[in-house]
């Protein structure tokens, strides 16, 4: 047992912060500094992935055959740590961090050929396909049809996906259909992967309380998806998903971001006044609250760091991700409260212009001057308040997860 | 002791929540605020001349019925639950309040101008250096002759944008002044905005602001009482309004639970989601049990009413958090968008845990106000 670093460690935090000095531009640290979700401005967050991919470096967690690095557990963290420090934009997790790893674990070798090197250059760039109207927490009972076509052997796809993240600036989405309709729900799905640019595919955008068009609602009206575009075998889908849910939930190092957002929430306290007089930091209320958010983030840091160890010896994630994912997109809540409260009068000014939101923005005239009340990261404040009540909600709420760990850990 | 509405504030509930229902469209006054005007007028209009809400708490001799503390509730909370965006609070709460405690010509003329609905009053208190601690304002008003000068800047002046009249403060050698400002005045700098809960709000620069001898509302340096008075008025007043936000959301979220089936059976039926819904009844009711507190001393001497104001508004700021995000989070996603009415109160209910002294603040206040 060790937590401090080795000499080739500390060799390559300073190789990556020479990077990173080298090739993240002022104006792609703002898209990282000014995000309203966990979702980057979507040119912002591509132009990084092409400076990361240069470097070998866009899907380090990817096995080195692939792209990947062949880096320790260490390296991964500070490389993570590293890049959130420097203000880095966020690359889209659906490609990298998700399907890549449903391809290659279940993939065939031509597909792992045509799709992972186009993620790695964001020429194939996904959306996830799995929600449906009727269909959220209890994803199993989805519907979204879809009929074998003996003639041409493709799948018809028929039905309606919601809260799909950037479809319109996809060209791929991964999903789930359903094949045939058994007993047990989870039977007769399917894992595919669709072109978004087929016949019959109608997007609608979602209006957030932020304001943002992130989300989106997809149709399909008998949308041709060719067999050769099934990940694993049809009808099984679900043991697919399954393994990308736990990816999804957990597994990643989030405590960085916290740790570095905590001391963002800091540092703005400490320029705005506090309730009694003087700045907020000293304020005893508000510094408790805020040391409590940051104590959970360095506690976040050694669970996660345990969890990393498990998948480097070749596990996966199991249930350790759902206690990952609540714990981490609470404490992100936390983290959006404290900085509404840090932000006073001015974080109560609706002002998007002064962030870069992840989506488009409706309705919205920004003053003909470029006036903000406050700095912009008061602008932020709220936006990412509204968004962020998404953390426990999206990848299974977190009342879904509290049902899996009561089921997987203590044997409920 | 009696909880009980008497008949005239039973009618004055139930004929603002007839007329809300059939002529407040949510929909329509969100247009209203993201494209067009930024409020309703009409609906203003309608305020004074059909429903008499605007005069409802103000003294007969403005104009007003004569009513207090209790018509303000019932008015406010009915305004609460049909997301009403117009500057009740802000003008017929507030200013007239600050306006009530000054005597003086302007003060009795504007006062007349609001309850027949053709003045909106917007006060500038607030500060980025000193927040919401309006006693630390760091404006300056100096005597020019008989005129008065004021230079600095305010934030977050909600209703400023579409006001006719602003009420500003400002520091003297004495201590804390109220002017009191036609808009078109030269010298104001306005920076108009959206605020997240859709109202509007205005930044203000003031340089070399030069106003007459009777814009000033009271004794030179004297302002402070009768704001610190205001501020308890307002926050009172956004309690009550909360509380109907609050009685809104979580009927929304019962029927939606009732509604929403997942596993095969609607998600209402699942325990952990009812005890959720219990717990957010019973903030619910806290609310409206600390609403009466406030209400019921707001004329008491200051530090009783102090006292009774901040445990309201601690207490509604936690409900409406609690409310707020557990009504999201039960909606799903659908309640993170602008389709259902449930996002829109929930920005409203996250503004009202930071108005008129943020929970934290009031929380410090009732703290320092029991120690002894």
């Amino acid at each position: 047992m060790d937590l401090t670093w080795s000499p080739t460690d500390v060799a390559f935090r300073d190789e990556v912060r020479a990077f990173l000095q080298d090739k993240l531009t002022p104006e792609l640290q703002r898209a990282g500094r000014l995000m309203t979700s966990v979702y980057s401005d979507h040119e912002a967050s591509l132009q990084w992935q092409a400076i990361l991919h240069e470097r070998g470096w866009a899907a380090p967690a990817w096995p080195v055959e692939y792209g990947g690095c062949d880096w320790s557990l260490t390296q991964h963290y500070v490389f993570s740590r590293e890049s959130t420090l420097a203000g880095a934009p966020a690359l889209s997790p659906m490609g990298i961090r998700m399907v890549a790893h449903a391809i290659v674990a279940y993939g065939t070798q031509a597909q792992k050929d045509f799709f992972l090197p186009r993620i790695l250059t964001g020429e194939v760039f996904f959306c996830q396909g799995y929600s449906e109207p009727e269909s959220g927490s209890d994803l199993a009972s989805l519907s979204m049809a879809a009929i074998s076509d003996e003639a041409s052997g493709d799948l018809i796809c028929t039905g309606s996906k919601i809260w799909t993240t950037h479809a319109r600036e996809a060209n791929w989405m991964f999903g789930l259909v359903r094949t045939s309709r058994t007993a047990k729900k989870q039977q007769g799905i399917t894992f595919v992967l669709i072109d978004m640019s087929t016949p019959g595919i109608e997007i609608r955008p979602l209006v957030m309380t932020s304001g943002e068009e992130i989300q989106t609602q997809v149709y399909f009206d008998e949308v041709r998806v060719p067999k050769s575009n099934v990940i694993g075998q049809i009808d099984d889908g679900w043991t697919v998903a399954k393994y990308l849910l736990e990816f999804e939930r957990g597994g990643g190092a989030n405590a960085p971001a916290l740790q570095v957002r905590a001391a963002e929430v800091a540092a703005a306290a400490a320029s705005q006044p506090g309730p009694a007089g003087g700045s907020l930091i000293d304020d005893p209320g508000f510094a408790r609250k805020l040391a409590d958010a940051r104590i959970r983030t360095e506690v976040l840091e050694i669970l996660e760091y345990r969890v990393l160890a498990a998948l480097s010896g070749g596990g996966h994630p199991g249930s350790a991700s759902s206690m990952l994912k609540i714990l981490s997109t609470e404490l992100s809540q936390a983290l959006t409260e404290l900085s509404m409260e840090a932000a006073g009068p001015s974080g109560r000014a609706y002002q998007p212009h002064a962030a870069l939101p992840g989506g488009p923005v409706t309705e919205y005239e920004p003053p003909a001057d470029g006036y903000v009340s406050g700095e912009p990261w008061q602008a932020v404040a709220p936006l990412h308040y509204f968004n962020d009540r998404a953390g426990s909600i999206f990848a299974g709420s977190n009342e879904i997860q509290r049902n899996i760990l009561a089921k997987a850990e203590l044997g409920l | 002791m009696d909880f009980n509405l008497s008949h005239e504030q039973q009618l004055l509930r139930d004929g603002l929540t007839k007329f809300l229902s059939t002529r407040y469209d949510l929909e329509a006054s969100r247009a209203a605020v993201k494209s067009g005007a930024g409020w309703q007028p009409d609906i203003w209009r309608a305020f004074a001349d059909e429903l008499g809400i605007l005069g409802a708490a103000l003294p007969e001799d403005v104009g007003g019925i004569g009513g207090g503390p209790v018509e303000v509730m019932v008015i406010a909370e009915a305004l609460g639950l049909a997301l009403v965006v117009e500057p009740y609070v802000d003008t017929v709460v507030v200013a007239a309040g600050l306006l009530r405690r000054a005597d003086g010509d302007v003060a009795a003329a504007l006062l007349e101008d609001i309850v027949a609905g053709r003045a909106i009053v917007a006060l500038a208190a607030a500060e980025a250096e000193s927040g919401d601690r309006w006693q630390d304002a760091a404006t300056t008003a100096r005597r020019d002759g008989s005129d008065w000068v004021l230079d600095g800047a305010k934030i977050m002046a909600v209703g400023a944008p579409i006001a006719t009249h602003l009420l500003v403060t400002a520091r003297t050698d004495s201590g804390i002044s109220l002017f009191c400002v036609d808009v078109g005045t030269a010298g104001i700098e306005l920076h108009g905005y959206r605020t997240i809960d859709d109202r509007r709000a205005a930044d203000l620069v003031l340089t070399g602001l030069r106003l007459p001898a009777d814009a000033l509302l009271g004794e030179e340096g004297q302002a402070w009482p009768s704001l610190d008075r205001a501020r308890d008025e307002g926050a009172a007043a956004v309690c009550a309004e909360a509380v109907g936000g609050m009685r809104k959301v979580l009927a929304d979220t019962v029927e939606y639970c009732k509604q929403r089936q997942q596993f095969g059976q609607p998600i209402g039926s699942f325990q952990v989601l009812q005890h959720r819904m219990v717990d957010m009844h019973m903030e619910l009711e806290q609310s409206v049990a600390a609403v009466y507190l406030a209400v019921l001393n707001l004329e008491a001497e200051p530090a009783t009413r102090a006292r009774a104001v901040s445990a309201a508004k601690a207490t509604i700021g936690r409900a409406a958090r609690f409310i707020g995000q557990n009504a999201v989070q039960l909606h799903g996603g659908m309640g993170m968008t602008e389709e259902l009415a449930i996002g829109h109160y929930f920005k409203r209910l996250t503004a009202v845990q930071y108005e008129f002294g943020t929970t934290d603040h009031h929380l410090a206040r009732y703290a320092e106000l029991t120690r002894a």
